[in-house]
């Protein structure tokens, strides 16, 4: 993916036009808007779109624009300034870009919120003022998440976790540091993961059966409400509901050290249950809900969520229209091309089947079989969102070895099983990010990570829980390495053009 | 010692794939890549006393080509059907053992394998319509199969039982919800070793049941659990009429409310 530069096609559409219309020469900055600062004012329009590499990102606010004065999601709570926007961009599909951090240490440098020691560095004893104490996010997009040792529950009870965990490589210095590292008093585990998007909540909460096949049980009850929920919030399904997660996160990323009040909360789930992000526009391909087409976040917002796409709408059918050749021009354009090029691409990742061996949360505990042939809609199964309909923790193995691609920059912990040898490593694994087991506590949810939507992923490179792809590109062929699958250079060019019209 | 006897018969039928003989051994399991879609995979295992290769395909679980298996099942009526390169096993269950096998891979060689056709056996969606039971409600029984020595809610077989006694507990606002849970505990000669389920395996299985009908908000005060060592085989339709596999059970009686 091309450098974020900022370039005038960066801007916001309206702004964009009208600097175009009046013939005002490039300004050396980027227009203010498209970054949204912490306690700005701004009204959040009902619709708002962002240009980005490949085309626009739009974002309907479904029931009309909010003024985000003293709004709870804008407004900077606790000591460093931070508010949930700060890590959760509209530009950047309601994410992070690795971009989009790289032009704020540029623009502002460590006094940026975004860049506070507890969590926007690589660890908080640090010196904050080297850009190398914050090369995790400015170069990877990775937010520091700190898990207690050993994990806690749901009730904050402490997990008796069936394996041992130890730090074999420790680059930020934060695993084994004095005051943050797991030896320290607080006992903690960092892991660096991207911020995940907050938006299309619909489909994210969404339960589609009330069961969870790769667990063999109901589906997990938050303890809140007493009531089940989809488990598919968080990389490590560490909290379980949305309130969950904002007192989680008021009371770490935003070091806001009060919980939340539910004035706040309800204000915050008001303004995210509203919010469906989509790329809208394509460079090349046009508009994606042109002509029979259905892309774009208008389709999310009408659509029921939690079914699954092979006893219903099939997945990315929403580019079945350019499947049809009447359907589009046949005028051998670049536009004709990309549009045809998606719909293969859809086609691809419903129907292409290669082996998937050695990943738990498919081929373990669940009896699908290792290996099982089946294709990417086997996990990313959910109609207009590809993500899993089930709770989705699976291991892709990109953090855990000899699958993950090498990644000198994060930390690696050698993984003991004390019981049961993990079902397709053994008795020692090594990680970078065991994921869900530093929830669970269990040996065999070692690199099991909750899948992600799929929706607006132009806008929020790079990809993977430990941004270990750096473009769509990077995704196509991680999958093509790790399960063998042989794509051609074409289909590989249709895979990524269907990522990018997501 | 009638049961005996029939275990006895089961350990010694090996020698000639007979059609409707039920069979029970260990192998390593062997994976053909057949590719007719998602799902279409061959699992073939060679029972080590007649030296035939066995399509276990259908099997709701499927095998792990990493681990050893314990293979029960008949052996289907129609010879010609040969879609993997093994004599097709119907009611086929595989167990997958904590015991490691080499991996290996047979290319298609020709054979198509099988088209995935969603089973019968599979729990209806939350977004789709359900209908209450008509009155008067009565106490009903279910029987939930498990896997050899596991007590993993087994996808499309054993979570179909399941679902559907909940579903009935939920309906009919159960008072009571009792539940036995059983283990073969009883060791019996399979490809020449002697196989027995952990006792502690059958309170596994009734905990893990209770939980199912708690988590979907049965009240934990009626739900009872015991669990006892398998006596009689019962074999059923949730075995598909197979012998061994009826060890291995929890039977779960409901009571309506008022």
């Amino acid at each position: 993916m091309a450098a974020f530069n900022f370039r005038p096609m960066m801007w916001p559409i309206a702004a964009a036009a009208i600097l175009a219309t009046v013939g005002i020469a490039q300004p050396p900055s980027p227009p203010p808007d498209r970054w949204w600062k912490p306690d700005e004012g701004r009204r959040f329009p009902a619709v708002l779109d962002y240009e980005n590499d490949y085309g626009v990102l739009r974002t309907l606010l479904i029931g009309g624009p909010i003024e985000t004065r003293d709004h709870a999601f804008f407004r900077a709570i606790g000591p460093d300034g931070r508010a949930c926007v700060t890590c959760h961009q509209p530009a950047d599909g309601m994410s992070l870009s690795a971009a989009s951090v790289q032009h704020q240490w540029q623009a502002v440098g460590p006094r940026d919120p975004l860049f506070a020691a507890y969590d926007g560095s690589n660890c908080p004893s640090l010196p904050q003022q080297d850009r190398a104490s914050h090369s995790l996010l400015i170069d990877h997009g990775l937010i520091r998440i700190a898990r207690p040792w050993p994990p806690l529950d749901q009730n904050r009870k402490p997990v008796k976790a069936d394996f041992t965990i130890e730090v074999v490589r420790d680059p930020t210095g934060c695993n084994l540091d004095p005051q943050w590292g797991i030896d320290s008093a607080r006992h903690q585990i960092s892991v660096f993961r991207r911020p995940r998007p907050v938006a299309n909540f619909k489909y994210i909460e969404a339960m589609g059966f009330a069961y969870d096949p790769k667990a063999g049980m109901p589906l997990p009850v938050d303890p809140d409400t007493g009531k089940p929920v989809s488990g598919n919030l968080m990389a490590d399904g560490r909290v379980l509901s949305l309130q969950s997660q904002m007192r989680e996160a008021a009371g770490t990323h935003l070091q806001f050290m009060k919980a939340m009040d539910r004035k706040d909360i309800a204000q915050i789930l008001d303004f995210e249950s509203r919010l469906y992000v989509a790329q809208q526009t394509d460079r090349v391909g046009g508009a994606l809900e042109a002509d029979g087409a259905e892309g774009g976040p208008r389709k999310l917002a009408d659509s029921p969520a939690g079914r699954l796409g092979s006893q219903g709408v099939a997945i990315w059918s929403e580019f079945a229209a350019w499947e049809k050749p009447a359907a589009i021009v046949k005028d051998g354009s670049a536009q004709t091309a990309f549009r045809q090029s998606v719909a293969r691409g859809a086609r691809l990742f419903r129907d292409r089947t290669f082996l998937i061996t050695d990943s738990a949360g498919i081929t373990s505990p669940v009896g699908f079989g290792n290996p099982v042939r089946n294709g990417c809609a086997f996990c990313h199964n959910m109609s207009q969102m590809g993500m899993d309909v089930a709770p989705g923790q699976v291991d892709l193995g990109t953090t855990n070895q000899p699958f993950a691609d090498p990644a000198p920059h994060l930390p690696l912990f050698r993984i003991r099983c004390l019981g049961k040898p993990h079902p397709h490593y053994g008795k020692m694994i090594l990680t970078s990010d065991p994921g869900y087991a530093l929830t669970t506590g269990r040996c065999a949810d070692v690199g099991r990570i909750t899948l992600q939507t799929l929706r607006g992923l132009s806008a929020r490179a790079p990809y993977f829980s430990n941004g270990s792809a750096r473009d769509l590109r990077g995704i196509i062929d991680y999958y093509d390495r790790r399960y063998d699958i042989r794509y051609t250079e074409q289909e590989k060019q249709d895979m990524v053009n269907l990522l990018k019209s997501l | 010692m009638k049961f005996l006897a029939v275990l006895g018969l089961l350990a010694t039928a090996s020698g000639a794939a007979t059609t409707g003989a039920e069979l029970r051994f260990l192998s390593c399991p062997v994976y053909r890549d057949t590719d007719a879609g998602k799902k279409s995979g061959c699992w073939l295992a060679t029972d080590p006393a007649s030296g035939i290769r066995y399509d276990i395909t259908t099997a709701p679980t499927k095998a792990d080509w990493n681990r050893a298996v314990l293979v029960e099942g008949r052996v289907a009526a129609n010879p010609a059907d040969n879609p993997c390169g093994g004599v097709v096993l119907e009611a086929a269950r595989v167990s997958v053992l904590d015991r490691p096998c080499t991996r290996h891979m047979l290319p298609a060689e020709g054979f198509p394998g099988r088209k995935f056709v969603l089973p019968d056996r599979n729990v209806r969606p939350l977004y789709a319509s359900h209908d209450l039971p008509p009155k008067p409600w009565v106490a009903q029984n279910f029987i939930i199969p498990f896997d050899f020595d596991s007590d993993f809610i087994t996808y499309q077989l054993s979570d179909y039982y399941l679902d559907r006694a909940v579903s009935y507990a939920l309906d009919v606002r159960a008072s009571r919800v009792d539940i036995m849970a059983y283990a073969a505990t009883k060791p019996t000669l399979v490809s020449g070793e002697r196989l027995a389920e952990d006792r502690a395996i059958a309170r596994s299985r009734a905990e893990r049941v209770r939980d199912w009908f708690t988590m979907r908000g049965i009240p934990l005060q009626v739900v009872h659990i015991r669990w006892q060592d398998a006596k009689v085989p019962r074999p059923g339709p949730e075995t598909d009429m197979l012998v061994a596999p009826s060890l291995r059970v929890v039977d779960i009686r409901i009571t309506p409310g008022a």
